[in-house]
């Protein structure tokens, strides 16, 4: 017996089935993490069904009608629930989205499944999303549009629907003004502003000069006021139409259309309008600024600030981290010192994120940003432009923290160099930095790209160290837009990490989020795996052509 | 090599060989010696048993020569020998068409031999060719041995001694042609004993183009068709 | 490198001096200097006829300290095949690679003696080393060609010149690569890899590959130990053919190969120039016992 379980050993296959059993755990768990986040992320979007009932809160109270969709339910012992008046020990509880927060005060309640009562899906029940107060449930009953009232039920919600849209696109004639015309103009104005302060430090404020830029303020001031008039007029469009809707309990709310984001009946839907309704869903939280402390809307910002950021620390530390590691590997001195400094280098990239957050908060914004502010902003002053946390200095930190690994890949894909290109070329007259140049580094550039995937991963994934310099919870603006110059390096900027902490921890509604927070989290997952698989298709296309090379 | 001690070679599969093939031409030799003094006791003793059996090994000397030149063939096609090697295989290919030679000599004394004994018995102008043969005879066995050692300096000496056969030669010619004048019924007898004269001093030739072969191998100089004094400066001078 | 570099040119500025006092007939303005008063007397009576390329003079090498030259002295003959051989690690390959200085780029070497190329010493301090290896082509054991294609390949070393002319370009790499006799193999697929050529091709385009630049010496490092027989025998034929318009020195391991391709045989051992004579003379009837031993497999 003992003989046979030697033998066993010994034929090897415990390790293998070890091994496999190892990769399977590590593939169910990936697998495992990405789809429940996928799952719960992206079912949100889904129009749940709107289910009416009544509601006993126990057997002998009166009945409360109730109307939302069922989120979750759970089954859990009597006592954490609270001994109901229902009998058995498990006791079935669900959480129903009612919504309606202006009126009830709260728009998720936990309700006991024994309770519930003469259930039906009515056709008529909508969902009204909402730039304030988030959902409401009820029944349309009236709309006014101009003081002219509608009750016809027949044709109501065709009217509604329409006035929404037309609502929809006013305001989006309203938010370009805003953001995009009037944001232009405020920009410069404060240039303006700016450039007065400057001259006035410079005592270069000639009567003459101070004209010109109060010429200019002029104007740009008879622009802005065109402006708010024509808001004032859309604005008035807007408000001048409300719709009268009734909750489940009978009460009837008035609300201002311009209030309206949209409506829907989710009861009288098919599959395939609920499948439309759910691709919009998923692209206005792709496209959308986010709305109501970031629990509803899109996270638009957050990726665009993500990518941008990325985008900037990889143009920042593949140049940084390959001329270090060229430095290292191919001219320095191999010796106790080049040794030290590797040391070093490896032991850069273990440090704690946060640590990297502390210094880039101390030495780039308070000092470098300070200095740059003293030098070349001095008329911002005592506002500072860079000598505050912002998009360069997050990209500078993550530079920072992720440049051991770049030098770490280049410096691998170096050393697989082989020596007889190396020779082949110099024995043909070239110079070490011509062979650098034509033959080593072409050949390096899968090993720096393996670096950078490895750096953007890592930067993409980071959420500490950028609270301390430049991630904030809502950017008035985007760090890339159509005022000169373009790219602002000083603004502050969303990341979706930071969001998922914020929208997860920091919400003041921490029901409606929790949905937001694993899509926010699953598109992060994507957002890394699109950079990641971009990156490795460019290495791979790289290496192929390299490979024969590196093996002879 | 010079000193004539064949150090080992890396491969002993090699030195086998060499060894092996070196060998079959000391047997050879041997038997070509064997059957030239056969073949001239057999002329002289008019003992035609002696005779036949001259010309019957003359098979077995060819049989040899073929076997030694395929296995230098071998040699040559799988070894690609070099310096004293390939001087040897090279020497040895020439020797064994001498000795081959030599064998055929043998074999035509022996049969002139025999031709005589029909004819007319022994006859007294054989001393002299039985005095050539017993040098000859002597020649050869010394250009062997010189082989066998790879002894230049002896090659040298043997090469030298091969002149006096030709004296000889010369002699036994000037004799013979007297018995002709004397009495033209010796004519006939008398001119097969030239053939015989004859026969000896090509074999002595052949001696010597081995004891040439012997010096290339050795000092790696080609000295056919030169001077004795130019071997000598060749192999004393090393 | 950089102190390496400085010892050299420290040790050959002590040599040129004592050279120029002993050596006055080396500065005449042809390269063809009386090879009789080079060369041993008689044994090397036919090296004395030859024009003389590269001359090596009581040259030591060390490898920190280590020598692994031993006072090499010798005469490379001008357009002719010399092959050195000899066990590995007896210095052969390093004495090859002292003629275009690729030894510079090991840490730890220094040098003492001199070596001329046409009757300039290729260690002086004013030597431009990237120029001298332009002027003598290196040819690796390993086929190494560049991960570019076949045309960038062989014109690569025009454009490290600035060489910027299409037409220049095309010409040379046409030229070179039938010069290699490897054109009607590749010239319709000119922009493909040349990873993608057979080893034997690949040591044809590394050949091409130097004499686009137009040589004088093309220095080969066992140039066909990693390829097949055949072949083998294609770049012996093209050194045959090569070696009409360039002086070729050539390291291998085979001595057949040594025995078919070459003029003039060295052979190395311990890093000691043990002998250095005519091919056929030195693979029928060597001067040594030493290269006897070496060239019947006696060795070792």
């Amino acid at each position: 017996m003992n003989l046979r379980i030697k033998n066993w050993f010994d034929s090897g296959t415990p390790f293998v089935w070890l091994n496999a059993g190892a990769v399977s755990i590590s593939v169910v768990m990936v697998v495992g993490l990405i789809t429940l986040i996928a799952v719960r992320g992206l079912g949100h979007f889904w129009p749940a069904d709107i289910h009416v009932f009544d509601y006993y809160a126990t057997p002998s109270e009166t009945p409360v009608r109730l109307m939302g969709e069922m989120v979750d339910e759970e089954s859990v012992s009597r006592s954490r629930a609270g001994n109901p008046a229902y009998k058995g020990e498990i006791i079935k509880r669900n959480l129903i989205k009612t919504g309606n927060r202006d009126v009830s005060g709260l728009d998720f309640r936990w309700i006991l499944d024994a309770g519930i009562k003469n259930s039906s899906l009515p056709e008529n029940a909508m969902v009204v999303e909402r730039h304030e107060w988030g959902n409401l449930y009820g029944f349309l009953t009236g709309l006014e549009i101009d003081g002219q009232q509608f009750n016809s039920s027949k044709l109501l919600w065709e009217k509604f629907q329409e006035t929404i849209s037309k609502n929809n696109e006013i305001f989006d004639q309203i938010r370009h003004i805003e953001k995009n015309l009037i944001g232009a103009i405020n920009y410069k104005m404060e240039r303006l502003r700016l450039k007065e302060r400057g001259l006035e430090l410079k005592e270069e404020n000639t009567p003459d000069k101070i004209k010109a830029l109060v010429d200019k303020r002029e104007i740009l001031q008879t622009e802005y006021n065109s402006y708010t008039n024509k808001l004032e007029e859309l604005y008035n469009v807007l408000n001048s139409s409300s719709f009268i809707a009734k909750t489940a309990a009978g009460k009837e709310i008035k609300v201002g259309l311009s209030k309206v984001v949209r409506a829907y009946q989710p009861n009288a839907m098919g599959q395939f309008a609920k499948l439309g309704f759910y691709f919009e869903k998923l692209w206005e939280f792709l496209s959308a600024d986010p709305r109501e402390a970031n629990t509803e809307g899109g996270i638009f910002p957050a990726i665009f600030g993500t990518v941008l950021m990325v985008m900037i620390m990889a143009v920042l530390v593949t140049p940084f981290g390959v001329i270090a590691a060229v430095y290292l590997r191919e001219y320095a001195n191999q010796g106790p010192i080049t040794r030290l400094i590797r040391i070093a280098v490896n032991n850069l990239a273990g440090v704690p994120s946060v640590v990297y957050g502390v210094f880039g908060l101390g030495f780039f914004v308070y000092f470098l940003g300070g200095s740059i502010d003293q030098l070349l902003f001095p008329e911002a002053l005592p506002a500072p432009t860079f000598g505050t946390p912002g998009l360069l200095w997050a990209s500078l930190t993550l530079a920072i923290l992720t440049v051991p690994v770049v030098i770490v890949a280049t410096e691998e894909g170096l050393s697989r160099v082989p020596r007889a290109i190396r020779e082949g070329s110099l024995a043909l007259g070239a110079t070490k930095a011509e062979t650098m140049w034509r033959t080593v580094l072409p050949m390096t550039a899968s090993a720096m790209i393996t670096g950078l995937i490895l750096a953007v991963a890592r930067a993409a994934g980071e959420v500490a160290p950028l609270m301390l310099v430049g991630v904030v919870k809502l950017a008035p603006s985007l760090g890339l837009d159509g005022n000169a110059p373009f790219l602002h390096l000083d603004r502050k900027f969303m990341h979706l990490g930071f969001h998922i902490y914020d929208v997860g921890f920091q919400s003041p509604n921490v029901e409606a989020a929790r949905p937001l927070v694993y899509a926010t989290a699953f598109l992060l997952v994507v957002l890394i795996i699109i950079l990641n698989l971009t990156a490795i298709r460019i290495r791979n296309s790289l290496r192929e052509k390299y490979r024969a090379a590196e093996q002879s | 090599m010079a000193n004539g001690v064949v150090n080992q070679h890396i491969s002993k599969q090699f030195d086998d060989e060499l060894e092996n093939v070196r060998g079959k031409v000391l047997a050879m030799g041997g038997l070509v010696e064997q059957q030239l003094n056969n073949a001239i006791k057999s002329l002289i003793d008019g003992d035609i048993d002696l005779g036949t059996t001259v010309i019957e090994t003359e098979v077995q000397v060819n049989s040899y020569d073929v076997s030694i030149d395929q296995e230098c063939t071998k040699i040559l096609a799988r070894r690609q020998p070099a310096a004293s090697d390939l001087r040897l295989v090279m020497a040895i290919t020439k020797t064994i068409t001498d000795l081959e030679r030599v064998g055929d000599e043998a074999e035509k004394i022996a049969k002139m031999g025999l031709e005589l004994t029909d004819k007319q018995g022994p006859k007294s102008y054989y001393v002299g060719i039985n005095a050539m043969g017993n040098l000859v005879s002597q020649l050869l066995h010394e250009a062997l041995d010189a082989f066998a050692r790879m002894d230049s300096k002896k090659a040298v000496e043997v090469a030298g001694k091969e002149l006096e056969s030709d004296d000889q030669y010369v002699a036994i010619l000037r004799q013979l042609i007297t018995y002709m004048m004397e009495d033209p019924r010796n004519i006939s007898g008398a001119l097969d004993a030239v053939w015989v004269a004859r026969a000896l001093e090509r074999i002595g030739d052949h001696s010597r183009n081995i004891c040439e072969n012997i010096i290339y191998l050795v000092e790696g100089k080609d000295v056919r068709h030169t001077s004795i004094k130019y071997m000598e400066e060749i192999v004393f001078d090393n | 490198m950089q102190q390496n570099n400085l010892n050299l040119a420290e040790t050959n500025a002590a040599d040129s001096e004592e050279v120029a006092v002993t050596e006055p007939n080396t500065t005449t303005t042809t390269h063809a200097i009386d090879m009789s008063s080079i060369v041993k007397p008689g044994v090397d009576a036919k090296l004395a006829d030859e024009k003389v390329c590269i001359e090596v003079n009581d040259f030591n090498l060390f490898y920190s300290g280590a020598q692994a030259l031993k006072n090499i002295s010798l005469t490379i003959p001008e357009k002719k095949v010399t092959a050195f051989i000899g066990p590995s690690g007896c210095g052969k390959s390093t004495l090859l690679r002292c003629f275009n200085r690729m030894n510079d780029l090991i840490d730890g070497v220094t040098i003492d003696g001199t070596i001329k190329l046409e009757g300039k010493k290729i260690f002086d301090k004013g030597i431009n080393v990237a120029d001298l290896r332009r002027r003598v082509g290196m040819v690796f054991q390993k086929p190494n060609p560049f991960p570019k294609s076949i045309y960038e390949n062989v014109a690569y070393g025009l454009r490290i010149q600035g060489i910027k002319d299409r037409r220049t370009i095309d010409t040379v790499v046409e030229k070179s690569l039938r010069g290699a006799a490897l054109w009607d193999e590749v010239k319709d697929r000119l922009d493909d890899l040349a990873m993608g050529l057979s080893g034997g091709q690949q040591q044809r385009l590394v050949i091409a590959r130097a004499i686009a630049i137009e040589p004088e010496v093309i220095l080969l490092d066992e140039p066909a130990s990693a390829l097949d027989p055949i072949s083998t025998l294609k770049i012996e034929e093209l050194i045959y053919e090569l070696k009409d318009k360039y002086t070729i020195v050539i390291v291998t391991h085979n001595m057949q190969q040594a025995a078919r391709v070459s003029d003039y045989t060295a052979y190395m051992y311990m890093g000691e120039m043990i002998e250095f004579n005519d091919t056929s003379t030195l693979f029928t009837n060597p001067n040594e016992k030493m290269t006897e031993d070496y060239i019947t497999g006696r060795y070792g």
